[in-house]
């Protein structure tokens, strides 16, 4: 009975745990586990011509065959590009992140991309994106978040 | 073997006859599918975990696994301190084994059953008894595959 108990209070508590989280009905809360799709965000000026560039990267790229979510920020120097590998293409990550800087150095040589399939970085891209829905948000502070976002990227330990 | 049944009485060699008639059989594909159960259930647990440590900290699908394994480890020693974890070894088999858990029970167990010739010659020197031969080969392997994987890159392969 009492090792019933030691089995079984792990499992309830995991389950609430799960449950409560969705309670919140953002779409970052969710963002590891369903597919989102944020429309791409931008943190400087917001003419037409920096919306119809962000566009139509985050359209190149989401017609990649091997991916299925994509999310786009565009800073002030660096453009990070947060994706989501489908699972039966997930021993080809490498190749597709080679194939896609490749891709995306061919097609727009002026701009500075940060390339993650880490679910983190999507998780975090998703947030700011979020944040940045907020007029008092400054242009500052969402900078400084994205560079937050890339640093995190280059940790490897 | 051989020599051994030559030398056998025509008795004992019937007898043997209906030994292996009665003998029960180990129940191979069950004892699979337990071990795929539990040791997928194991799993689950770790990528929940992944996930607890990617979603409420700094931590990166790439860096989430140290902590995962420190856990997991954790919570195996108190499962055998608490004497689950044998109870779900004897039912799940290899699928309690393979996993860095199994690796945990081994460590926990082996200091468990030293305590009594006290903490440095009892514990400390008998802690790695089981699971010694797990870091051994594992940091052989590993040097052995960075050396190949080192050689590769020289000559342009990789």
């Amino acid at each position: 009975m009492r090792t019933k108990h030691f089995i079984m209070t792990p499992i309830i508590l995991l389950g609430l745990t799960g449950c409560g989280m969705g309670e919140d009905s953002k779409d970052s809360e969710l963002a590891l586990i369903k597919t989102t799709n944020p429309s791409p965000a931008l943190i400087e000026k917001n003419t037409k011509e920096d919306l119809d560039l962000v566009e139509s990267i985050k359209h190149d790229i989401a017609s990649m065959k091997e991916l299925y979510d994509v999310a786009i920020v565009k800073g002030k120097k660096d453009t990070l590009v947060a994706y989501k590998v489908k699972h039966f293409y997930r021993f080809q990550m490498k190749k597709i992140e080679k194939k896609m800087n490749e891709m995306l150095e061919k097609k727009y040589p002026d701009e500075n991309f940060t390339v993650s399939s880490d679910y983190k970085i999507f998780l975090e891209a998703v947030k700011l994106n979020e944040k940045m829905k907020d007029p008092n948000f400054s242009q500052e502070k969402a900078n400084k978040e994205l560079k937050k976002i890339i640093k995190l990227k280059q940790e490897l330990t | 073997m051989g020599k051994d049944k030559k030398n056998l009485t025509p008795e004992q060699q019937k007898y043997q006859v209906l030994q292996q008639k009665h003998e029960i059989k180990r129940p191979i594909i069950k004892n699979c599918i337990r071990a795929f159960w539990v040791g997928g259930l194991i799993c689950t647990v770790g990528q929940a975990i992944t996930y607890f440590y990617i979603y409420f900290f700094n931590f990166t699908e790439q860096t989430a696994g140290n902590p995962t394994v420190a856990t997991m480890v954790f919570l195996s020693m108190l499962l055998t301190g608490f004497g689950i974890y044998d109870h779900l070894a004897q039912f799940g088999g290899a699928g309690t084994a393979v996993p860095v858990t199994g690796f945990g029970n081994a460590v926990i167990s082996a200091a468990i059953e030293h305590r009594t010739e006290g903490f440095v010659l009892g514990v400390g020197g008998n802690m790695f008894k089981l699971a010694g031969s797990v870091i051994l080969f594992g940091v052989f392997s590993a040097f052995v595959v960075a050396l190949i994987k080192t050689i590769l890159i020289q000559w342009g392969v990789l």
